[in-house]
């Protein structure tokens, strides 16, 4: 065990500070999740890019740099110091970079992950359906093979970043006789394909950044396909995984609020109540936990262990913490917390997060999925 | 940066997790509790391993290892509720009179001879009194007068004897012995978990084992997490303390902390899952839990080291923010 780090990771903290002194924004991006804010995140996503920190743990050839966990780990630490945008890229990044890196074609590799690495492509989410959430094997949404080409039809939903995206992926079932997990595939389509249709969901916070997608007959070719016909379930299995795994929400995130959290309850001293002070301390404790057992999983894989059912534990933890920081400083903002704008013309942050904060037990596998995965995988109780 | 343990680390624990899952078996527990609750066996046992000396240096006798074996171990120590005064007398006393330079009884505790009980202002009473030979009290390692078992701890397998003059503030003494109680619980925590879950899978109920059902399931998995992430907080703060780093007495009340809300946390899910069987006195899980319930309040109960957090988080007294979790190894370096 050396909890120092070496003066190369030293190094590298001071040029990844540096880089981001000069670049971050200095005035706040608006919402990733309206028209115009979408715009300034995907401007940021291409400054990224321009520096080559858009893609930190890719391998070089496809635009990254191929970085070890640990190293991603201090990227993340300066990236949330620097109080950086939110990732408008974030699916193509965590989700199906890393997909199309394990089951891609050297073809698709090389046709998809360089103008993702570049910003140039953004990517939503296809996953769910009105009848396939948490039980996503139920998914209905047809591709029937014609040719050289799939004929997509059906409906999804809650697809995130959908509403501004250019290109989608997702789940549909190949085999029209097929049940359940069999019998899908993975499949790419750019979301101006004639016969698509996004309607944009207008959110709990009033924005729209996911939407449903409707398909009519969409003509797609077979090289759009990631991995074999009716595969799609295990390649979306491992994608999920991704994305409850190490990289969708890194510690640095969680400390960052915690510190902004103990900064607003020195500010609210005189009326806080015991309980919020108490929650406060926890909040930094808790983030504390999740940095350490980060670091301590990013150690292991990189030693060449992995990370399984473990993952979902991660995802419990984050979730919830960051629920209850927000719910914190919503206390502590008293009757304030209700306003969007503060009387000085800002934006109340808190508010904003807090109301994020209740998707997160929700998205990338409910809270209760992943607790029967604890029960079921780690802890060995009946399925 | 490399937040792992060696090979060595891992074999050394599980070579003692497999002797006491063969040797320290509720079976035994039920006897001990049966008859005034100390066995010169078990104590012996536990010397024969090495246990004794693991902190001592090697030219006193000892095996010259560090808080981070000792935590690992001290938490395998509670996964087995062990109760002989082990963990006071080899992974607080010996490395604290190894700290002050007061090594002249180091050899006789490497070898078994002697046991210390260790008092402190902040524990109203000194356990294992009755059977040491010696305490640390008010700065050194004194004899022991006569000290009558005189508390009634719900732990069926723990003695606590008045404090009297004895104690003192000694903030080192503090530091180890709540790391220690920290991996205790650790592993009681990690043990009732395994014990409500060995019951969710056996009990059948509407014609299945109650394991099956999602809100036993849910349950379990919440203790899972918690327990999980006291872990790598232990882990760190031994660290902390063998490295002598500025913030270990911080990190040290976070592993209380986090240990204790572990502990307590899965003793109530353990004992709702385990049903009215849980409220007896017949299964085993209650060991575990009156053994935690003790060890939440020794050595700073949760207010004590909450408050030890705050005064550093809320007063400053730490950096905070993403790029901080290592502050002291940087400081220290």
């Amino acid at each position: 065990m050396d909890l120092n780090y070496t003066p190369e990771q030293q190094a590298f903290r001071a040029e990844v500070r540096a880089w981001m002194e000069a670049h971050v924004p200095k005035t706040p991006l608006k919402t990733l999740e309206g028209r115009e804010g979408y715009d300034q995140h995907v401007e940021w996503e291409r400054t990224l890019a321009s520096g080559n920190w858009g893609m930190v743990t890719w391998p070089e050839a496809y635009g990254g740099r191929n970085l070890d966990l640990i190293r991603w780990l201090i990227f993340e630490e300066e990236y949330y110091r620097a109080k950086a945008p939110l990732r408008a890229n974030q699916n193509g990044i965590f989700l199906l970079g890393p997909t199309i890196m394990e089951y891609g074609t050297d073809e698709q590799k090389a046709r998809f992950l360089t103008p993702m690495a570049k910003g140039e492509i953004m990517w939503a989410q296809a996953w769910s359906e009105p009848n396939a959430g948490s039980d996503m094997a139920a998914i209905r949404s047809r591709a029937v093979r014609d040719g050289d080409h799939y004929v997509i039809s059906g409906q999804k939903t809650w697809s995130s970043r959908a509403a501004f995206a250019d290109w989608c992926f997702g789940l549909f079932r190949t085999d029209q006789d097929s049940k359940r997990h069999k019998g899908l595939s993975f499949i790419l389509l750019p979301l101006d394909s004639p016969g698509v249709t996004v309607r944009p969901i207008r959110q709990l916070h009033g924005e729209t950044g996911f939407a449903e997608i409707f398909f009519d007959e969409v003509r797609v070719p077979v090289e759009n396909r990631i991995a074999g016909e009716g595969e799609g379930w295990n390649v979306a299995m491992a994608t999920a995984g991704f994305e409850r795994g190490l990289m969708l929400r890194s510690p640095a995130r969680f400390q960052a609020t915690a510190k902004r959290l103990v900064e607003l309850y020195r500010q609210h001293e005189a009326h806080a109540s015991p309980a919020a002070r108490e929650a406060v301390t926890q909040a930094w404790t808790d983030a504390e936990a999740y940095a350490l057992n980060t670091y301590m999983v990013a150690s292991t894989i990189q030693a060449g262990g992995h990370i399984g059912a473990e993952a979902s534990l991660n995802k419990i933890f984050w979730s919830e913490l960051d629920r209850s920081m927000h719910r914190t400083a919503m206390s502590l903002l008293g009757a304030a917390a209700e306003l969007r704008t503060f009387a000085d013309g800002a934006m109340n942050e808190w508010l904003e997060g807090y109301i994020f904060s209740l998707s997160g037990p929700i998205y990338a596998g409910s809270n209760e999925i992943q607790r029967n995965i604890i029960a079921e995988r780690l802890l060995g109780l009946p399925r | 940066m490399d937040f792992r343990f060696t090979e060595d680390q891992i074999t050394l624990r599980d070579s003692v997790r497999e002797y006491l899952e063969g040797t320290h078996t509720p079976e035994l527990l039920r006897k001990l509790d049966e008859h005034g609750n100390r066995d010169d066996g078990v104590w012996n046992g536990l010397v024969e391993m090495g246990l004794a000396g693991l902190l001592v240096p090697e030219d006193q006798g000892g095996l010259g290892m560090g808080l981070i074996e000792a935590t690992l171990i001290a938490v395998e120590l509670g996964r087995a509720n062990v109760s002989e005064p082990i963990v006071d007398t080899a992974f607080v006393a010996a490395p604290w009179l190894a700290a002050k330079g007061q090594t002249d009884r180091l050899g006789d505790i490497a070898g078994g001879a002697l046991k210390v009980a260790l008092a402190h202002d902040v524990n109203p009473w000194v356990a294992d009194l009755d059977q040491a030979g010696a305490v640390i009290s008010h700065g050194k390692l004194a004899d022991v007068a006569a000290s009558p078992v005189a508390l009634d701890s719900v732990d069926p397998l723990r003695r606590l004897s008045a404090r009297g003059d004895l104690g003192g503030g000694d903030p080192l003494l503090l530091d180890l012995a709540a790391l220690m109680a920290a991996a205790q619980l650790v592993g009681a925590a990690d043990r009732m978990l395994a014990l409500a879950v060995d019951y969710a899978k056996q009990r059948e109920q509407f014609g299945q084992p109650i394991g099956s059902f999602q809100a036993v399931k849910h349950h379990a998995a919440s203790v899972a997490v918690k327990v999980e992430f006291a872990k790598p907080v232990l882990w760190r703060a031994a660290y902390a303390l063998q490295n002598g780093h500025a913030r270990g007495s911080v990190h040290i009340s976070h592993a209380k902390l986090a240990a204790t809300d572990a502990a307590i946390f899965a003793a109530e899910t353990a004992i709702q899952i385990h049903g009215a069987m849980g409220y007896t006195y017949e299964v085993d899980l209650h060991f575990w839990m009156k053994r935690a319930w003790a060890l939440a309040g020794a050595w700073g109960d949760r207010a004590f080291h909450l408050k030890r957090i705050d005064d550093a988080v809320i007063g400053g007294g730490i950096d905070l923010g993403p790029d901080r979790t290592f502050a002291s190894e940087m400081i220290h370096a």
